[in-house]
């Protein structure tokens, strides 16, 4: 039960991402719709209506999706409150988040249906749902359960939101109009009015988002010292790259003339919205999450940073499996076992076991192999980079590594380090998991050699590999760490975030490499050759104790 | 805490195993003050009790179970709310020994979050 709660629970967190991406594309389809592709004696009518009319179809799909997910959240929401309090579904029902949740269904529903009607007064009442939308999305925010500066608070996460919709909320749309109209002059008269439109975004969200930065963080030590404050510098670090994104587009948009500008322009907001779309993920993650200022008991000194992060040898010698806490079938550990004696403390002052230090010792130790061979990925990649060195174009081949370490240390229990037969193994979910990923890394390392090696990098094929990069490194940034321990997952944390932020650019760097027009792809190709040399140095130097 | 990571772009890996290893990272309502205290004694055998959030609470769908070092489990009345973020109730006849006051509360944003308080009862 413990499990499927725990399922449920991370389903539901990646459900609230879903509601506030669709709600953002709602709103960036609003006004995109009804405001930027708004008719203009200089452009042709024919040409902006066939955007404006795709641009409508496209936001009623949002609508139709944020109706969905919104469905799905309240049943997943439902269950685990049922399961994990007791509570009865007619007590449910009144619940606050419950009823926000349900007034947004029936306004995305609603929404959906009146931008399917021909209505001459359609664009208010979808400005009126819209609006219901964001309310009812405001109402289960941090904001609204705050006891003090409530309304303020309120109201900047309402700019907040409303700016991340118009601004990443509008970037498929505008890939939309760029991409169906060939007219230089309509993408060109699109890409201008959707430009003036972000930078207001831009300024409503920044200002926004300091001013609650400084309500729910508090301290500069609590940046770094809560799993909050850390979600919110890898926020930062993802809004800087878009910022730089989004500048290049402006300042190319002023400095150019639409020839240069448009083929560039496209490449670059595909990369703008995949990064806009991990931070809004990584926002939903920070809504569920206690908000730093209030973990007044639970932050991490920097004297538990420095003690944890403190630059150290890798650990090359592992413990045996047979010296870990996994038990195996007929093993019998007495109390007087030596092995059960407490033998350090963690952070917390809690005792480990030399059994649990080995749990650790284990851990690391395949943390640290495995940044061995992410920093030989990235060395090599870098090398090939460089011209000078053919045969490193290989580096894919390194992933079979991982494969094989994978399937020899993932399950210690099983064979061929544990007890367990190998078939026996394959009834478990999780070890069939592991395996399964050890599989897809041979699968991945080839299919990424062949992509190298290949006679062309056209195509989709070779986008997959930046795609399920940034996609992995976006779960990363929401993904848990098993333990109850505020400050040790914090201390997780400090490790993982960064390396997720790593991973979002080496993805969307691989991305515009690949996409941009030849001679644009000189800076994208050397930035995630070092984004994995930097991911493989912070795994060598991961440690759990 | 073993945990196999090979690092963000094997994203194939992580989507796997997520559904074997992801906890939710929820736990939004975090407990401010309590009464009894944590780690502290008080007099029985009538035990006022109340708890202070960081956030509004749901009075009417949180929980409070007191259980006794033996694991018996006393009941206590339904928590009420004299503040939004405060459940309050009071618990009798309890015999001294070691508690736990096992707190479960749903925020107005719809994340259940639980702990627990020790303390002594003389």
């Amino acid at each position: 039960m413990l499990k499927l709660v725990n399922i449920f629970g991370y389903l539901a967190v990646l459900l609230s991402a879903a509601i506030l991406v669709a709600q953002s594309l709602l709103l960036g389809g609003l006004i995109f719709r009804y405001w930027i592709a708004r008719p203009h004696p200089e452009v042709a009518a024919d040409a902006l209506e066939h955007v404006q009319a795709l641009a409508l179809r496209w936001f009623r799909a949002a609508a139709i999706s944020l109706a969905i997910v919104q469905a799905l959240y309240l049943y997943v929401n439902s269950a685990v409150l049922m399961a994990s309090a007791d509570i009865p579904f007619r007590e449910v029902i009144g619940a606050n988040f419950f009823i926000a949740a349900s007034v947004m269904l029936c306004a995305a529903l609603l929404t959906a249906i009146v931008a399917g009607n021909k209505d001459k007064y359609a664009a208010w009442y979808l400005c009126a749902l819209v609006l219901i939308v964001l309310t009812a999305s405001v109402m289960t925010d941090h904001a609204a359960s705050r006891v003090e500066g409530r309304v303020p608070l309120i109201i900047l996460t309402a700019l907040h939101e409303v700016a991340t919709g118009f601004w990443i909320g509008g970037l498929p749309f505008l890939l939309l109009g760029l991409y169906v109209n060939r007219e230089r002059a309509t993408q060109w008269y699109l890409t201008r009015r959707f430009s003036q439109v972000a930078f207001a975004g831009v300024i409503v969200l920044v200002l926004s988002g300091v001013c609650m930065s400084v309500a729910y963080v508090g301290s500069a030590h609590a940046l770094l010292g809560t799993s909050y404050g850390l979600m919110l510098l890898a926020k930062i670090a993802m809004l800087a790259a878009l910022l730089a994104l989004g500048g290049i587009n402006f300042l190319m948009l002023r400095k150019h003339g639409p020839e240069q500008v448009i083929p560039r322009l496209r490449r670059l907001v595909e990369a703008e919205f995949g990064v806009g779309l991990t931070v809004v993920l990584s926002a939903a993650a920070m809504t569920s999450q206690p908000p730093a200022v209030d973990l007044v008991n639970d932050t991490v000194q920097p004297s538990h940073i420095w003690m944890r992060y403190r630059p150290q040898w890798p650990r090359l010698k592992s413990p045996a499996a047979s010296e870990l806490s996994t038990r195996h079938p007929g093993q019998i550990i007495s109390d007087q076992d030596p092995t059960r004696r407490t033998v350090a403390y963690t952070s917390e002052g809690m005792p480990v076991s030399l059994r649990v230090l080995n749990d650790m010792r284990w851990s690391e130790y395949n943390h640290h192999w495995l940044g061995l061979i992410v920093l030989g990925m990235g060395i090599l990649a870098v090398l090939a980079r460089t011209g000078r060195a053919r045969w490193a174009e290989y580096w894919p081949l390194l992933m079979i590594g991982i494969a094989v370490f994978i399937f020899l240390r993932g399950d210690p229990e099983c064979w061929p380090l544990g007890p367990k037969s190998f078939w026996a193994t394959w009834a478990d979910p999780e070890i069939f998991q592991h395996r399964a990923a050890a599989l897809l890394c041979v699968a991945f390392a080839i299919f990424e050699l062949r992509v190298r090696r290949g006679p062309s990098q056209d195509g989709l094929l070779p986008l997959i590999f930046p795609v399920i990069c940034a996609l992995g490194a976006a779960l990363l940034l929401t993904h848990s760490h098993g333990t109850t321990n505020v400050r040790e997952e914090t201390l997780a944390e400090l490790s993982h975030t960064p390396m997720a932020v790593l991973g979002v650019m080496a993805g969307w760097s691989r991305w515009l490499e690949l996409r941009l027009p030849s001679q644009d792809r000189g800076v994208p190709s050397w930035i995630w050759p070092v984004c994995f040399v930097l991911i493989g140095a912070g795994l060598l130097n991961y440690r759990e104790f | 805490m073993r945990r196999i990571l090979a690092g963000p772009w094997l994203s194939l890996l992580l989507l796997l195993i997520l559904a074997g290893v992801a906890t939710p990272l929820w736990g939004h309502a975090v407990l401010m003050q309590s009464k009894p205290a944590a780690n502290s004694t008080v007099t029985g055998p009538d035990l006022p009790i109340w708890l202070r959030f960081n956030v509004r609470v749901d009075g009417k769908r949180s929980r409070l179970t007191l259980v006794a070092h033996d694991g018996s489990t006393l009941a206590v009345p339904a928590p009420r709310q004299t503040a939004p973020d405060m459940l309050e109730s009071q618990v009798t006849g309890v015999k001294p020994g070691a508690y736990k006051l096992q707190w479960r509360v749903l925020a107005s944003d719809g994340h259940m979050s639980s702990g627990e308080v020790e303390f002594t009862v003389k």
